[in-house]
């Protein structure tokens, strides 16, 4: 199945959406929330292209991560409707993080540098693209969810208490692109959500590794058993040399 | 397929060639800590070159749940993608040989891919120690 996006023909799979067929194609559209690993949130609306199927009577816009694609789709990323829409929704997230990095780059790429929108006090730098929340679900946790309407709209955990169900593996805060989800490691402990996690140790050096609530998690849930989660990166390969020291040859198979 | 790294410890001077070729290719030209294989010193005549042994059964594969881990069919060799890793770490933990690192900074594992089939390692060792064959 063939489509033509920006008058380039593109040969697409019948499960592609707009934007999985650009990137593999290396056509640039910007996007925020989208992540092929998980579902699709159509949250951010940067990714707003406009299409056109046959018989219809004019274009249409639409989100290019969640729209699938059809034989002979037009697609428009670049047209003036699609750059003033695109413009007024990268405001309207700065109006959120005006300060944010991320943000910034992605609107440099627009041309627009400042938004025109009134500062949301307290965003806090999230722009409520669910990346999070769906990194915590495909993780199976659904520790934090979205709260709230309107300008009051956040993500937390439930009641905004202490997570129950988080373990402190991190996904979210590592997945948020403006990097608003404080995760704070010491020697002893991992603090995210406002709740504090007991670190593991290294049995063997004692340096700290995930949080002990992490570990009975992945042994519970995931294949392995605990032993695989007791020793450092380091410690590891220092007991491996020692099994391998005196081989005249090993063979990594690839 | 058909080629797989042959590492050779008896013959390994412990240079460090091939850290820096992993650290030049891999890492961008960052710090040497940032390579992907690894030399030990036993005693002052044995070096073991340590890098990732593409397990049939791999540890790191099994605790992955957005297939951001693959073999390459190619090469053989496991390798990250990028684009379907959500960050949490499990696969550093995992790898019982110490050959997946975590980078913090990105978010995003790191391990030996062999270079999609041409290693720098193997390329750069001048003692032919580590051989791609
Ligand atoms: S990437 Fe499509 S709506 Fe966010």
């Amino acid at each position: 199945m063939f489509i033509r996006i920006d008058g380039k023909q593109v040969e697409v799979k019948k499960w592609d959406t707009v934007l999985s067929a650009a990137r593999r194609a290396g056509i640039q559209i910007p996007s925020l929330c989208y992540h092929p690993a998980l579902e699709t949130a159509g949250a951010c609306r940067v990714c707003i292209v406009e299409v056109f199927e046959k018989g219809w009577s004019e274009r249409k816009q639409v989100t290019a991560c969640e729209y699938k694609v059809q034989p002979d789709l037009e697609v428009y990323t670049r047209s003036e409707s699609v750059l003033k829409t695109r413009r007024t929704t990268i405001d309207l997230l700065m109006a959120r993080a005006p300060q944010n990095a991320a943000l910034q780059a992605l609107s440099k790429n627009v041309e627009y540098p400042q938004t025109i929108y009134p500062p949301v006090a307290d965003a806090g730098d999230c722009v409520l693209c669910l990346l999070c929340t769906r990194a915590c679900e495909q993780m199976g946790c659904n520790a934090i969810s979205v709260s709230g309407r309107g300008d009051t709209r956040k993500i937390e955990p439930p009641y905004g208490a202490n997570p129950d169900a988080c373990i402190g593996c991190g996904a979210c805060a590592r997945i948020c692109p403006t990097g608003c989800i404080a995760l704070t490691e010491t020697p002893a402990t991992i603090t995210i959500w406002g709740k504090v996690f007991e670190r593991l140790h290294c049995v063997t050096c004692g340096a700290p590794m995930m949080s002990i609530a992490y570990r009975d998690y992945a042994v519970a849930n995931r294949e392995l058993p605990e032993d695989y989660y007791t020793q450092c990166q380091e410690c590891k390969r220092k007991e491996v040399t020692a099994r391998f020291a005196g081989l005249s040859m090993k063979v990594h198979h690839g | 397929m058909d080629k797989t790294l042959v590492v050779i410890p008896s013959k390994c001077t412990g240079c460090g060639t091939c850290k820096l070729a992993c650290a030049m290719i891999k890492g961008k030209g960052e710090a040497i800590a940032r390579s992907r294989i690894h030399i030990y010193t036993t005693s002052p005549d044995e070096h073991v070159q340590l890098t990732c042994l593409q397990c049939v059964e791999a540890a790191c594969v099994k605790v992955c749940t957005t297939g951001a881990l693959v073999r390459n069919e190619l090469t053989g060799a496991i390798a990250v993608n990028d684009d379907r890793c959500i960050g949490c770490a499990l696969c550093e933990t995992a790898c019982p040989f110490g050959h997946m690192h975590f980078d913090t900074q990105r978010g995003k594992p790191e391990k030996c891919d062999l270079c999609l089939g041409n290693p720098a390692c193997a390329q750069f060792c001048p003692h032919g120690a580590l051989v791609y064959r």
